[in-house]
């Protein structure tokens, strides 16, 4: 039955470009030729993360042992928690990238066995930063907004015009979410549950200095490399210090604590992210402001956004963990609505790649 | 297809798996081939044949060969590891595993 005529159309989602596997079925329901009848719903969305040891990162071998590992009881999950069986589901949907090669590809096996076992599914390859951006505004509901997207893998500033998501502003190295994540590593802070969250928790019992770190904002980009360097060598300076060493002392000649240097470093790489997102908006003249992506979750992020954003006279728009961080919810919403437009993968071409611009995707779904 | 012995891939490998039916040969077939070797220096066939005495289809055949011995191990490792998800894909999720296990839920 042709997709566009069908009222309930229904997608599994299937996502594992970083260490997060995530799988989830969503339900579109409405008349497609009048977008205002159409919703959304989440049937099922389960993920399992894969949590390196403090002090290290997560490598894209390991990382793909992890998927393969989990990927058949998560995926069953998923559909169990749907309460659906095969034949209500139109289409599979797969990270086709951006993202760590290993890891990409081993979802996307899986995805095309269930895609051929399950009678010949349409497979529809989808990009990990289009996903983050349509599952923000399905769930926020925001109209036009500057997306901040920010995660351990990217760092964008994104505005929607003619039918592709713009690249208004990024990072020029890492993102600053990698910059959080290896900052993490130099204190030997946990991976569990992100490290970025346990900078969050750590950074509230500081604040008692700021220390001075570089801030690098370059015109609508930004760069988290040199601070990040700086932040390890404080860190270094501080462990010394404690040994026994010199150095190590605050601008108010006090020692500086584990807890003052992620403050420092969080309000110092947010002023800058909060700053270039400032100069998207008035470029464009929006006053909405949607942070997707796992460095969303952060609530001082939110809260300076905010504060920038209500300056402006607008607001800022962000989800919860079960949206912001990585998941495959969003890869079968955004998957759906290119399936509903006539578009899929064919299987012989449904590979991964690690760089996929944001701006490559042609949004026919949108007007 | 003849490994290219020849051309400077002299390792070589080849590994027949049997599989149930020539549907679950074909399904691991199309889904394995997609991806290319990383390395130039290593090259993989895979086809479904008959094993002897049938005409059905239900053997993987895998054709390695590489320009090392080490190459070979390394390729022919990940890519049994792919395979391995392929067979626990089809062993927990083919439709009438779930159908069974949907049965199974609302009877018990």
């Amino acid at each position: 039955m042709d997709i566009t005529k069908k009222k309930r159309r229904i997608a599994l989602g299937c996502e594992g470009s970083a260490n997060k596997l995530g799988i989830g079925v969503i339900l579109h329901e409405g008349d497609l030729t009048d977008p205002s009848t159409c919703t959304s719903t989440v049937l099922s969305n389960v993920r399992h993360t894969f949590v390196s040891p403090p002090g290290t990162g997560f490598l894209p071998k390991d990382t793909a042992h992890h998927h393969r590992a989990f990927f058949a009881r998560i995926a069953k999950q998923a559909l169990a928690d749907a309460h659906l069986s095969i034949s209500d589901i139109d289409c599979i949907c797969y990270t086709r990238g951006p993202g760590m090669g290993a890891p990409l590809t081993s979802v996307a096996i899986a995805a095309r066995t269930l895609a051929l076992l399950w009678g010949g599914k349409p497979l529809v390859g989808v990009n990990h930063c289009v996903g983050h951006i349509e599952m923000g505004r399905a769930i926020t509901g925001a109209d036009h907004p500057v997306v901040l997207y920010v995660s351990g893998g990217n760092t964008q500033v994104i505005a929607y015009a003619e039918q592709r998501y713009r690249i208004f502003g990024e990072t020029l190295d890492i993102a600053v979410g990698n910059c959080l994540d290896r900052f993490a590593r130099a204190l030997a802070i946990s991976n569990d549950p992100a490290p970025g969250y346990n900078i969050e928790q750590l950074a509230k019992r500081g604040g008692r200095v700021l220390l001075d770190l570089p801030y690098a904002v370059k015109g609508m980009d930004c760069s988290f490399s040199g601070i990040l360097t700086r932040a390890e060598e404080l860190a270094a300076q501080m462990k010394q210090a404690n040994g026994g060493g010199g150095g190590g002392k605050g601008p108010d000649g006090e020692p500086f604590t584990g807890a003052d240097l992620c403050f420092s470093l969080q309000e110092t790489v947010f002023a800058m992210l909060v700053e270039i997102t400032e100069r998207a908006m008035a470029h464009v003249g929006s006053g909405q402001v949607l942070i997707v992506g796992g460095v969303g979750c952060n609530e001082r992020l939110q809260e300076m956004m905010g504060a920038m954003a209500a300056d402006r006279g607008g607001s800022v728009y962000a989800t919860d963990e079960r949206f912001c961080i990585d998941n495959g919810i969003m890869i079968a919403h955004a998957g759906l609505l290119a399936y509903e437009t006539g578009f899929q993968t064919p299987i012989e071409d449904s590979t991964c790649t690690q760089r996929f611009r944001t701006d490559e995707v042609f949004v026919k779904w949108r007007k | 297809m003849a490994t290219d012995t020849a051309a400077g891939f002299p390792c070589a490998l080849t590994l027949d798996l049997p599989f149930p039916d020539a549907r679950l040969a074909s399904v691991a077939l199309q889904a394995l081939r997609v991806d290319k070797e990383l390395s130039s220096l290593v090259k993989r066939d895979l086809s479904a044949v008959a094993s002897e005495g049938s005409s059905d289809p239900t053997v993987l055949r895998i054709e390695y060969s590489a320009a090392t011995n080490r190459m070979l191990r390394v390729a022919v490792n990940s890519f049994l590891e792919s395979l391995a998800l392929v067979l626990e894909v089809q062993e927990e999720l083919d439709v009438d595993v779930v159908e069974a296990r949907q049965g199974q839920e609302k009877s018990g």
